[in-house]
Parts: structure tokens; sequence; C-alpha cells
């Protein structure tokens, strides 16, 4: 399956540079259509928004203090640059002067305080105080203690520098959510921000203004002429609404330039010679867990049985039409931190797994599923609806756990019923995904102490390596943490893991200067999208 | 009449409306699931947040009191605030989305009346024809096929097929708003909306010609030697067509229940889309306030059908 998207690639490369080799010259103007399958929820705030589609729209209006590559390290952006102290605690931004909102008012270090300021809060309504809490003095603040944040420092106007009392590494690739203009807003109480006309009406400094959001149709963007870092190539940026099982008509019809189709829209959309796919890998990957509050899940030996007995091969080759990569550990392999150093890959092998139970103690009850002392290989399987591949996977699961006496009853609901018995640990064993972020920090997911460790995994070391990673500023040395912790979990094995996900783009092939190799998040996201991309007219 | 109304929506709608309202918040917030379930996405989220969302959305309160929150509010007009992240007032997400779905079932309404009744009485003229025939079978069809299958049909046909129709939504961003597009946009959607409509109407048309065709004046009109067709489309059509109209009022229900779907197959940007997307997200206020409206507009076509009995039939008084 990886051979097909390395042809998929080579071809596309092929086909760009011969297409670039035609017509070298960038053409100003056009307006660019991006499909997206569902609506964008009007929240364009970038420290409040929590839908995907809201923050494509905030990536074209807002800039971060740095920007993310593709290979998932910090550029400069609205901070021309950044030195970190020697004792590795604190960060200082020096800004770009002269820098403008789109309503002529310049930025400033104060703009930068505000948003981050506002971020920790004790009203504040929305999702990231996780993200900065270990800014010193942001838990004070936020229990109300102290109106005075010493982690968060206006040098000058130019100037500004964040702290923490213990080294953590992600924080710097964290800084890249948009900069709010702080003169529209610092008189709003941060509790009612949310309800702010500013959220659907926004004001950045980034390389698109804000035109219009229609509800359930599009959202539309005009070039912004003054952008500190040149005027994009389109005139106009519209994010349309389509339905999604219908976007292959859509990329017939000329009515999208660019959208992102699912493994099964492939065939359709592969013959459209006028259309161009690109392949990437995303930062995620889809997983079964246990709930290792189970006896019967207990032991290691019947997790690692159960997922020799899963042919993942075929759900990747066949159910996912080749669109994914078999995946052993909890680090996709588009992160830096990926490792398969000593990281097995279980293969398909039922023989083996039926000798491995039998070898742990279980036998044949009999109606034919297997039993060790009161225990019973009987379970339910929770699978959220809605994708037709994950309904078929569980599918594929149920069959080929019945070929080795294991009972597996599948239990599709929605999403928030799924939700809902994770969160009271009143399930056997349940099927999901995760989407990571830049920095590869696992703990939020997999640290003993937190909410996310939906299997109960409690491990010593890896608790160990989890907290080294993330306070150990080198890169290498975090390398090798998570290559040990990656190993520690594909041996442990609380999930079984299914597949790194990869993001299927097709884009009209007028549209030009593409990034072939764009990292995890694509060629159109983010400022990339903004400044090589230009249509033929 | 006017007294018939005001006690009809006194005694009778503003109870029902109560009931239905409390009904519906117990069964939204007994069943499994919670608005903040999309919290689970954020690897890095901070564990206090789940709670406090809770308590700021209010649904850590008991139901009673999240109900009667909610009804002191929307009694004096309000109906809050999504429960997405987009934090919207939920009368402005309803107004935005209500003209596309009221648009959509006009269309369909018309479309239901414009070929159901005239098919209907070529079906009672020509009964036991084999017009008639298609016709029966063609009702069966209609009213049996579920339209999420009709509605993939006519768009694998038309748009991904022929090429001759968009393949949902209405109107690109910066499309000029002609009646040429309006129509291709509207076309299919209201199509399969409309085709129970059409052959329920077909089949109700067809019953009531036929059943004052046999009616007593009829045979004294042909006995007096007019032409058939001076007997049906004069005397029999008008008192058939009366019984017809007032299902006007009980098809309003099945067309907002059926635009749900519509709206979803074709990426219609109205009611229905919203409404299944605020259920799959337990977003309280948003299903709460699409239902009222949907309530009152059900109630309101309950009256309009009574009325309409009594303007059509000078028998049925309401005073």
């Amino acid at each position: 399956m990886l051979n097909k998207i390395f042809a998929v690639a080579l071809v596309l490369l092929l086909v760009t540079s011969f297409g670039i080799a035609v017509q070298a010259e960038t053409v100003q103007g056009g307006t660019f259509r991006y499909g997206m399958t569902t609506n964008p929820r009007g929240m364009f705030n970038p420290i409040l928004y929590t839908e995907i589609y809201d923050g494509w729209v905030i990536d074209a209006v807002f800039d971060g203090l740095i920007e993310i590559d593709a290979e998932l390290q910090p550029q400069p952006n609205l901070a021309e640059s950044w030195e970190i102290s020697a004792d590795g605690l604190s960060i200082t931004f020096h800004l770009n002067e002269g820098v403008k909102f789109h309503d002529g008012v310049e930025v400033t270090a104060k703009d930068v305080e505000y948003t981050y300021l506002t971020i920790l809060h004790p009203e504040y309504t929305g999702v990231r105080y996780g993200n900065f809490r270990v800014l010193d003095g942001a838990e004070e603040y936020k229990a109300g203690e102290t109106d005075f944040v010493p982690g968060i420092e206006v040098l000058d106007d130019y100037t500004i520098r964040f702290s923490t009392r213990q080294t953590f590494a992600p924080l710097l690739v964290q800084m890249n959510y948009g900069i709010l203009p702080s003169h529209l807003l610092a008189d709003i109480p941060v509790g009612q921000l949310e309800m702010a006309d500013f959220n659907a009406d926004p004001i950045g400094t980034g390389p698109f203004t804000f035109v219009e959001f229609s509800t359930g149709q599009h959202v539309i963007l005009e070039a912004n002429e003054e952008y500190f870092r040149g005027r994009p190539n389109i005139d106009t940026l519209v994010f349309q609404k389509v339905a999604a099982h219908a976007a292959p008509i859509y990329l017939q019809q000329n009515r999208v330039d660019f959208i992102e189709i699912s493994p099964e829209h492939y065939p359709q959309v592969d013959v459209m010679d006028f259309v161009d796919i690109y392949v990437y890998e995303a930062l995620n990957y889809s997983y079964i867990a246990f709930n290792l509050r189970q006896d019967r899940f207990a032991d290691v030996h019947v997790r690692q049985a159960l997922k020799y007995g899963f042919d993942r091969e075929t759900y990747v080759d066949i159910i996912l039409e080749g669109f994914g990569i078999v995946a052993n550990a909890p680090m996709p392999q588009a992160s830096w931190a990926f490792s398969d150093e000593a990281v097995h890959d279980y293969p398909y092998k039922p023989e083996l797994a039926s000798e491995m139970l039998a070898e742990a103690g279980w036998t044949e009850s009999g109606d034919g599923v297997l039993e060790k002392d009161d225990m019973r290989l009987e379970f339910e399987l929770l699978v959220p609806e809605g994708s037709r591949t994950d309904e078929q996977m569980a599918l594929l699961f149920q069959q080929n756990m019945a070929d080795l006496g294991v009972k597996v009853n599948l239990m599709f609901m929605d999403f928030s019923s799924t939700a809902d018995r994770i969160d009271a640990r009143e399930f056997d064993m349940f099927a999901m995904g995760w989407s990571l972020s830049v920095d590869p920090d696992p703990y939020g997911i997999w640290h003993s102490t937190v909410p996310w460790n939906d299997p109960g995994f409690y491990n010593d070391r890896s608790d160990e390596l989890i907290e080294m990673g993330r306070s150990e500023t080198d890169m290498e040395t975090r390398q090798e943490l998570y290559a040990e912790w990656q190993q520690l979990i594909n041996r442990e094995l609380p999930y079984i893991f299914l597949n790194y996900a990869v993001t299927i783009g097709a884009a009209n092939g007028r549209v030009r200067g593409l990034d072939t190799d764009p990292g995890p998040y694509g060629p159109l996201v983010g400022r990339q999208l903004l400044r090589s991309v230009w249509l033929e007219q | 009449m006017w007294r018939y109304l005001i006690r009809r929506t006194l005694f009778q709608g503003v109870p029902v409306l109560l009931g239905f309202t409390f009904l519906l918040y117990l069964m939204i917030t007994v069943a499994p699931g919670s608005p903040v379930s999309h919290l689970r996405g954020i690897p890095d989220l901070h564990p206090g947040v789940v709670a406090q969302r809770q308590a700021q959305l209010g649904v850590d309160q008991p139901f009673i009191v999240q109900y009667l929150r909610w009804l002191g509010r929307t009694l004096r007009g309000d109906l809050g605030r999504s429960f997405d992240s987009g934090r919207r007032p939920v009368a402005d997400l309803i107004r935005e989305r209500m003209p596309a779905t009221i648009l959509l079932s006009l269309a369909s309404i018309l479309l239901g009346w414009g070929i159901g009744i005239p098919i209907g009485i070529l079906s009672a003229r020509y009964q036991y024809s084999v017009f008639d025939y298609a016709i029966t079978f063609f009702a069966f069809v209609g009213i049996s096929i579920p339209s999420f299958f009709f509605g993939l049909i006519l768009l694998y046909i038309f748009a991904a097929q022929l090429n001759v129709l968009p393949a949902g939504g209405f109107f690109m961003a910066g499309e000029a708003r002609t009646l040429m597009g309006y129509f291709t946009y509207l076309i299919l959607p209201a199509l399969t909306l409309g085709l129970g409509t059409i052959a329920s109407i077909a089949r109700y048309m067809r019953a009531s010609l036929l059943e004052v065709i046999s009616q007593d004046y009829l045979r004294t009109a042909r006995a007096k030697g007019l032409r058939e067709n001076m007997v049906i489309y004069k005397h029999a059509l008008r008192n058939a067509l009366l019984p017809i109209l007032t299902l006007i009022g009980f098809l309003i229900p099945t067309i907002f229940s059926g635009a749900v779907i519509v709206e979803n197959i074709f990426a219609w940007p109205g009611l229905g889309s919203l409404a299944v997307q605020a259920v799959s997200e337990r977003n309280y206020p948003v299903i709460m306030g699409i239902n009222l409206m949907f309530a009152v507009l059900v109630f309101i076509g309950s009256i309009v059908a009574d009325v309409s009995y009594a303007v059509a039939d000078p028998r049925i008084r309401y005073d």
C-alpha cells in the first residue's frame, strides 16, 4: 500500500514539474474555491474555535508569532526571530515592525500579551488553557489569586517574553495561535468574548481579509493588498460547503478547485484527467482500545494475540483502498518523533494468535468461545457511526476474532453516545482515532493521570518517559526518549493500533504552485496556500 | 370564526406546545450523549475544562431546572445561544436558514399539487385504463421509495452522468441569482421532497373524484345530456377538490420532516441540515428552537386545514 502512495506521489511530481515547465510565469488573480464538507460554525477567533473548518478560515485571516513548516518545525511569522534562554525556561520573541491589522492599526507586543493572557483568564471559555498553564504564574491567575502573570512579559512594543517554571518543550510550537487585535477586544469581558460579533466578522493581520460568512454555504475572503509578507496571488478565496458524498461531482463540474476526498471516492476522481491528486500523511491514527480494568484484558499475551489475529493489512489495502499505513505505535509516521526501531509489526498470524491464547490458559467452551476460569472472551466493541470504512473494519475484526474463538458483539452508536459510555468506563473495547497536535508530547492521552487515558493504562516507565520527553529541550534526546516509549507501548498494547491516516487532496489542474511535499497539514493549509498558489487563467 | 380561532389557540395550541416542549426537552436530556462530548477530540485538553463548559452551558443542572430556564427565556422571546463552538443566537441561525427551507417546501408543495392533481383527475376520468394503472403503480412506488435513495438516484443521473444539474448547494459564492439558477438548484431537491406528495395527492384526487362521480346529481347532469367533460370538469371537479384543499394542513408536517433528510443529501442550506447537526451534537437550544418553530407551523397548518373546510363547505360552521 505504501508503494501505491509513492507511485501516486511520483506521478504527481512529474505532472506538476511538467506543468511548471510549460507555464512558469506566476499569474495574479482569480477566485480559488476550497471545498469543505462541514459547515464552519462562525467562530473565527483563534483562541476560541474548536472546529477544524473554522481553523482553515482563521489560518488565512490571522498570523501567529510563528508558523509551522512541513517538517513541523517553527518558522518566523509575526515574530521575525526569537531566542530561548540558556536554562530553557524562557522564549523572547522579536516582532516584525510595521505589521498592520486589516483595520490599519499596528500590531504590537500588547496584542500578543492580550491574546495569551486571555487564554489564562479565569473566565476564558475556550479549550486552550491546558497548552499554556505551564507559564509562570498561570495557575494562580486562572484561580483568580493574582492579576499578574510573570510568565508573560512585554519588554517593549516589539518584544515579548514567555517563561515557565520548568522546561516545557512543546511551548514554542504552540505559539502559532493567531494574534488578536486588543484595541477591538480588550473592553469585552473575557466571559462574554465568545458572544462577540467580532468572531463572525474577524480582523487579523493575515494574507486575506474577511468578507462574508453565509451559514451553511460559504466563507468569502479577499487578498490583503497590504500583507506584510507580500500580497497573495489569488484575489478571492472562497470556502465552499459541499455535500460530502458528492465531492467527485463538484470536482467534475469545476465547482471546487481543491477538496479532500475519502478513499472510497478515489477511483471516481482518479479517472478525471484534469484533476491532480495529492496524498500526504496526516498526524492521525485510528485504534481499538482495550478496557484494561477488566481481568481478561489484563494479560498482555491476550492483547498481543488479538492483535496478531486481526488482519490489518486487509483493512488498509482493501477497505481503505491502500490509503493508510498499518500502525503499531501511537506516533504517526508524519511526526518527527516516529520511530520503528525495535517496534514489532504484529503481522496477521491467526495460528500464532490461537497458540498464544492456548498457552495463556484459554480453552474452548461448549459454544466454541474461549474461556478461562470465570472469564470469557466475548465482548462488545463500540463503534461510532458515520464512517463506512470504520464499520467495515469492525465487521472484519468480528470475523477475524470469530476464527480465534473470540466472540465480538458490535455496537454501532452515534459519537456522543459512544463518548458517554467511554467516559463512564462502561465499555469492553471501542474503536476511535486521534488527531494529534504539532508537538509529539503524548502526555494528554497517555499519562496515567489524564482523563483521556481511556484504557486505564498505568505504567511507571511510560509516565517517566513522557515526563522526561516534555521537559527535554534537545530534539535528538527527545527522539530517543520517544523511541523507547513507542517500543514500550508497542509491547504493552493498551490499544490495537490500526492505521496512520493519509489525506487525499484533489485539485483542479488550473491550480498551480502547490507544494508536492506539504507535510501533514496538506498543501493548502495556512500561509503555504497563500504564498505560492496561483491560478492558470 | 375569530372566536373559534382564539379558543383553539388558547385552549388547545398553548397546552399542546407546552406539553410538546416539555416532553422534547426531557427526551433530549435523558438520551445518552452530552453537549460537550466534542471536547473528547482535543488531546491537550485541561481536565477541568469539561466541567467548566458544562457549568457555562447550564447542562450540569437537573432536567427540570434546565427546562424551566429555557421556557422562561423563550417566553421572553429569547431562544438562547447555540451550544456549539460558534455560540451564535439560535434565533439568528433559524432566521438565516428559514428562507431556504421555506423555498424548498413551497417548491415541493407546488410540484406536488401541480402534478398530483392533474394526473389524479385524468386517472379518475379514465378509470381502469392503462394510464390509470400506470399512475397507480407510480403512486405506489412514489409513496414507498425512501427519499434519500430517490435523491441519490437523481444526483447520479442528472449531476454525475448527464452533468446538467449541480450536485447540491444553493448558488455558489458570487454566482448571479437568475431565475434559471433558482430552477437548476431547486429542481432535484424539490422533486425528491415532492415525490411523496405528488403520489399521495394523485391518489386522493382520484378517489375523491370517483366518489363524486358516482353521485346522483351527476347522473342527473348526464341524463340531461351534458357532455362527459362538462360533467366532470364543471360539476364534479369543484366538489371533488374541496377535500384535497384541506389536505395541505396535514402535508406540512410531512414536508418539514422530509426536508430534514433531503437538505442533507443536497447540501441545502436550510433548517433540516442544521437540525441533523444539532441532534448529533446534542445542541439543546438549537434542537428546541427548530422543533418549536416546526410545531408552531404544524399547528398553524392544522388550523388552516380546519378553516379551509369551513370556507370550502358552507355546511361546516365553527361558531
